[in-house]
C-alpha cells in the first residue's frame, strides 16, 4: 500500500505563558489510502496537533508533511485554502455547525467553494445528507437537532465536497455510548464504502476500535498498538 | 474569492433587536445630520442666491433708522444706477399677533424689473376668482408668463391697495386673487385704530431661495399717501432701497458713488451689495452654523462609536465560525468582507432610513421653521451625503472585527467560545 500521507521529523512548539511547549518533535508517520486510523494518548500530546498539520489548518515548525501529491507544508498560504476546501473534511468534538443555518445550508457551505450550481449544490447537499441518514432533518437548525443528529450534519459537511482526507478531532467526546456507536459506524461505513482515508482522535477506546489501526502518542512517539481484527 | 454573503443577513435576522437599535441609532444620526446641514445650506442658499449686482442703501447708523424718500431720486440718477425701488417694513399682522408675516411696500415697477429672474408669478387676476375652486388658482411657476407678470404689474397700479403675496402666505390663511386682507399695523397704525386694506392682485413662487414666500409686497405710496393725510401713524421713510445696477457697471463703484452721495447727511448710507445684506442677517445668529455643525459632528461621532461597539461585539460572536469558515476552505479576506458586509447593511439601511424620513418630512419642517428659516430644503446632495457618511461609518465600524477575525488563527478560532 502506497503511503497517503507521510509525515517526515515533524515538530512543533507553542508559546504558553512565556514558557516553550515542545508538542511534536521529529515526528514520522506514514499513513496508507484508504486507511482509518485512530491516534490515542494523554491530553497535550500533540494529538490534535497532528491533525491540525494534516488537515492544513496549522503548519510545522520543522519537517514535511505531504498528502497524496501535495506537499501540504510547502503549500503558501494563499493556496492553502483553497487546497484544504478540496482535499480535507474536518469532524469536530463540539460538531462546529454555523448556528444560523439549516442542516442542509450547512453541508452546502463548502459546496460554495466549488464550481457547482446553487441547483446542483442543493442536489450534493441531500445526497450527503442521504448517507448520514438525515434527509427528513435537513431543514432544521443545529438547536433543533440532538448532537448525535448535529455530528452526523458535520459528517455530511465533511464528505459534501468528496475530500481525499477526513480528520475527525474527538468526534464522540460529546456524544453519548449509543450515539458514539452510531457515528462510529457512518465513519467505519465511509472508509469502508467510499474508502475516505480518516484520521481520528479519541480518548475513547471502544471508538478506537472501530478505526484499522491505533496509534498511540506518548512524550512525541508514535506507537502503534492494535490493528483491527488482531 | 468566493463569499457567503447570505450568512450576514442570517447573523442580522438573528439577533434582531441589537441590529434594529444599531440601524435606529444611524437612522436618528443620519436624519439628525440631513436636518442640520439643511439649515445650514439653506442659510448659505440666501446669501449666494443674493444677487451681486443688486444693492441695498440703508442708514450707516442702523437697519431700524430710516432714510427720507427724497432719497429715491437722487439714487436713481447716481452713476451706474438702472433702478431702485423704496423698501419699507410694514411690520402687521393678520387678526392677531400670531399671523404675522413679512410685508414691504416698494414701488411696483422698479420691483418686477428687477426681480424677473427671481418670482415667477402664479395667479393673476385674468384667472378668475370666485367661479373657480381654490386649487386651481395657482398655477405651477413653470406655468408663468411674461403676459401674467405683465398683468399683475398693471392691476397693481391701477389699485392703489393692491399686493403681491408669497404662495405660503396664501396658503397659509388661504388667500386668493380678488381677496381683501385686512392687517393690523403696529409701526403704522390707522389714526382711526382700524386695520389697513389691502387686495390681492397677483400670487408668486420663488424661483430663487434669497426670496422668502412669506411675504407680501405692496406699493409704497399706499403707505405714504395714508402717512402725509395722517391717516395713519409713523414714520415717513424708507428702511432701505434696493438698487438694481446698470449692466456693465461696477457694483463696488457704484455703492461708493452711492454713498458718496449722502456723505455729508442729513443721513449717512451704508450700501452693500444684496449678498452682503443677506450674510449680515446669518451674521446677526451668531456662530449659529458652527454651532449646527458642531451638534451634527457630534452626533455622528457618538453612533460612530456604538456602531463600532456593536460590530466589536459581533465580530467576537463570529469568532469560532470564521475558525469554521477557514477550516472549509474560506480565504481570511472573505471572511473579512463578510463582517464590513454585514456593517455597511446596517448603517446603509439605517442610513437610507434617515435620509428617506428627512425627505419626508422637509415640508413639514419647512412650515414649522418657516419664520426662521423660511427656505428650508432638504438638498439632493444633503441626503447624498448623509448616506455616504452611513456608508462610510458601516466600513469604518466593520474594519476592526475584520482584522481580527483576519488575524486570528483558524486553530485559535475554532477554540473561542462564541
Amino acid at each position: 500500500m502506497s503511503e497517503f500521507i507521510e509525515l517526515r521529523g515533524v515538530s512543533k512548539s507553542y508559546s504558553r505563558g512565556g514558557e516553550n511547549l515542545q508538542v511534536l518533535d521529529r515526528l514520522d508517520l506514514d499513513i496508507p489510502r484508504a486507511d482509518f486510523v485512530a491516534m490515542m494518548g494523554p491530553s497535550g500530546s500533540g494529538k490534535t496537533t497532528i491533525l491540525n498539520v494534516i488537515g492544513g489548518l496549522d503548519r510545522p515548525d520543522a519537517g514535511s508533511v505531504r498528502v497524496a501529491d501535495t506537499m501540504v507544508s510547502e503549500i503558501s498560504s494563499r493556496t492553502l485554502p483553497g487546497w484544504r476546501a478540496r482535499h480535507v473534511g474536518f469532524v469536530f468534538q463540539s460538531f462546529n455547525l454555523v448556528p444560523v443555518l439549516t442542516a442542509r445550508e450547512n453541508v452546502m457551505l463548502p459546496l460554495l467553494l466549488t464550481p457547482l450550481s446553487r441547483a446542483k449544490r442543493r442536489e450534493q447537499a441531500e445526497f450527503a445528507l442521504g448517507i448520514v441518514g438525515l434527509t427528513d432533518r435537513m431543514n432544521h437548525r443545529p438547536s433543533q437537532l440532538s448532537g448525535g443528529q448535529e455530528q452526523r450534519v458535520a459528517i455530511a459537511r465533511a464528505i459534501a465536497t468528496d475530500p481525499d482526507v477526513i480528520v475527525a478531532d474527538e468526534p464522540t467526546g460529546d456524544l453519548d455510548r449509543d450515539t458514539a456507536n452510531e457515528i462510529m459506524a457512518l465513519l467505519t461505513r465511509l472508509n469502508g464504502e467510499l474508502g475516505k482515508t480518516i484520521v481520528m482522535v479519541t480518548h475513547d477506546q471502544v471508538a478506537a476500535e472501530s478505526a484499522k489501526r491505533i496509534l498511540h502518542l506518548d512524550k512525541g512517539v508514535l506507537v502503534e498498538s492494535g490493528r483491527r481484527g488482531s | 474569492m468566493t463569499t457567503p454573503w447570505g450568512l450576514a443577513l442570517r447573523h442580522i435576522r438573528e439577533h434582531w433587536f441589537r441590529n434594529l437599535l444599531t440601524v435606529g441609532a444611524v437612522a436618528v444620526a443620519a436624519f439628525l445630520f440631513c436636518f442640520l446641514v439643511s439649515l445650514i445650506v439653506t442659510l448659505d442658499s440666501q446669501v449666494e442666491e443674493s444677487s451681486q449686482n443688486r444693492l441695498v442703501v440703508q442708514s450707516s447708523v442702523s437697519l431700524f433708522v430710516t432714510l427720507p424718500i427724497d432719497y429715491h431720486p437722487k439714487i436713481a440718477e447716481a452713476p451706474g444706477v438702472a433702478e431702485v425701488t423704496k423698501w419699507q417694513w410694514f411690520g402687521g399682522y393678520y387678526q392677531k399677533p400670531e399671523n404675522f408675516f413679512a410685508q414691504f411696500g416698494l414701488d411696483p415697477e422698479p420691483f418686477f424689473r428687477m426681480y424677473t429672474d427671481d418670482i415667477a408669478i402664479v395667479a393673476g387676476p385674468e384667472m378668475g376668482t370666485k367661479a373657480k375652486p381654490k386649487e386651481k388658482l395657482i398655477t405651477k411657476a413653470t406655468d408663468a408668463t411674461p403676459e401674467r407678470r405683465e398683468a399683475v404689474l398693471r392691476a397693481m397700479l391701477a389699485e392703489k391697495r393692491g399686493v403681491l403675496i408669497g404662495k405660503a402666505v396664501a396658503e397659509k390663511f388661504g388667500w386668493r386673487v380678488g381677496d381683501t386682507i385686512p392687517l393690523i399695523g403696529t409701526i403704522f397704525p390707522r389714526a382711526d385704530g382700524g386695520s389697513w386694506e389691502f387686495q390681492v392682485i397677483g400670487i408668486f413662487e420663488k424661483r430663487k431661495a434669497n426670496v422668502d414666500e412669506q411675504t407680501m409686497f405692496f406699493r409704497f405710496d399706499y403707505l405714504e399717501e395714508a402717512l402725509r393725510q395722517k391717516a395713519a401713524n409713523g414714520p415717513l421713510g424708507s428702511g432701505t432701497y434696493f438698487v438694481q445696477v446698470a449692466r456693465g457697471a461696477d457694483p463696488s463703484t457704484v455703492i461708493a458713488g452711492i454713498d458718496a452721495l449722502f456723505a455729508n447727511g442729513p443721513q449717512r448710507t451704508k450700501t452693500s451689495t444684496e449678498a452682503a445684506f443677506q450674510q449680515s442677517f446669518v451674521s446677526m445668529l451668531g456662530n449659529l452654523p458652527f454651532f449646527l455643525g458642531t451638534i451634527g459632528g457630534a452626533v455622528v461621532f457618538a453612533v460612530f462609536f456604538s456602531v463600532v461597539n456593536a460590530m466589536l461585539i459581533s465580530g467576537r460572536q463570529r469568532l469560532r465560525e470564521s475558525g469554521i469558515l477557514k477550516a472549509l476552505g474560506f480565504r481570511d479576506r472573505a471572511i473579512g468582507a463578510l463582517i464590513v458586509y454585514e456593517s455597511v447593511l446596517l448603517t446603509g439601511g439605517g442610513g437610507v432610513i434617515g435620509v428617506a424620513l428627512a425627505f419626508v418630512l422637509a415640508e413639514g419642517l419647512r412650515k414649522v421653521l418657516s419664520n426662521f428659516f423660511p427656505n428650508f430644503i432638504v438638498e439632493p446632495r444633503t441626503m447624498a451625503l448623509g448616506l455616504a457618511i452611513s456608508l462610510a461609518i458601516g466600513v469604518v465600524a466593520g474594519i476592526t472585527p475584520m482584522v481580527q477575525l483576519i488575524r486570528t488563527k483558524p486553530t485559535e478560532a475554532l477554540r473561542s467560545v462564541g
